[in-house]
């Protein structure tokens, strides 16, 4: 318990400072020290899910499940893939625009689509296959040219020479 | 009680909108068919509207249609959003699903 809260605050620590302005950094220090070495999880609880909310307004809290637990100590719900916190003044389009997008990048749709039915180990390999050229095609579009291009010039030295053996070399001779 | 949650299911075939309290004690809920997803949600939460309430989370379970059409409806009406949450159920790789559908 005492080792997620440590793991916890420090990871909070770390996100405070990008988002808060300079003025508030001296103020978080302070409240993290104290409740490590009180080890009372309620006042723990409190400070945390304050922290929490205060830099949340109007960001995307996109946690994998593994944060998603760490969170559930303190907000009492279930386990969940994505959360979208919510700021009074938004509009509809665009809240909805930022929860699909944080849904489409947690990949929830998709591996709900895929657990429907099952899935041979045939079809595993087949759908690993193209998620990997998927994921290579975005990476690496260049060096894929460079290499067609060397193989196409290399054939093309070959046909000529292939082709000109009869024909005397130019140049001056040796002696 | 001014706030709560409001569960939806939203599969393929359905979409059921349940609201609760903080504790999941269930309020009332109401259910539609594909496109009906508004109109269920719109039952569901003019109830909890009489009662007063203000704020409330989303929790969408199961990929389907009806996700977007509650959401619309939600924040239309009066109440204030705090999270919206995605809440589908994931198996560490658990039972064996069904085999495929031929078509």
């Amino acid at each position: 318990m005492a080792f997620s809260l440590t793991s916890l605050s420090k990871s909070l620590s770390s996100l405070l400072p990008s988002q808060h302005s300079l003025p508030n950094l001296p103020q978080n220090p302070p409240n993290f020290a104290p409740p490590v070495s009180q080890s009372d999880p309620k006042s723990t609880s409190i400070r945390l899910s304050s922290c929490l909310t205060t830099p949340a307004e109007e960001t995307n809290a996109i946690t994998c499940p593994s944060f998603a637990y760490a969170n559930t100590l303190f907000f009492k719900s279930g386990h969940y893939n994505v959360q979208v916190v919510v700021a009074d003044n938004e509009p509809e389009d665009k809240l909805l625009g930022r929860f699909r997008r944080a849904v489409f990048k947690a990949g929830v749709i998709q591996e709900c689509k895929r657990r429907m039915f099952f899935e041979s180990s045939q079809e595993k390999k087949k759908r690993k296959v193209r998620e990997a050229s998927k994921r290579n095609r975005r990476r690496r579009p260049k060096p894929k040219d460079s290499a067609q291009s060397k193989e196409e010039t290399s054939k093309k030295d070959d046909d000529e020479e292939a082709g000109d053996n009869w024909e005397l070399p130019e140049g001056d001779l040796p002696y | 009680i001014p706030k709560g949650v409001i569960h939806a299911q939203a599969s393929f075939n359905n979409t059921i909108v349940t609201v609760t309290d903080v504790w999941g004690q269930v309020i009332s809920w109401s259910s539609g068919p594909l496109f009906a997803a508004q109109i269920a949600a719109g039952n569901a939460i003019r109830v909890v509207v009489d009662q007063g309430r203000q704020r409330a989370e989303v929790m969408i379970k199961c990929p389907g249609l009806g996700r977007d059409a509650t959401l619309r409806t939600i924040r239309r009406s009066s109440i204030l959003l705090s999270f919206i949450r995605d809440v589908a159920l994931m198996p560490h790789n658990g039972c064996r699903p069904h085999k495929k559908r031929c078509m």
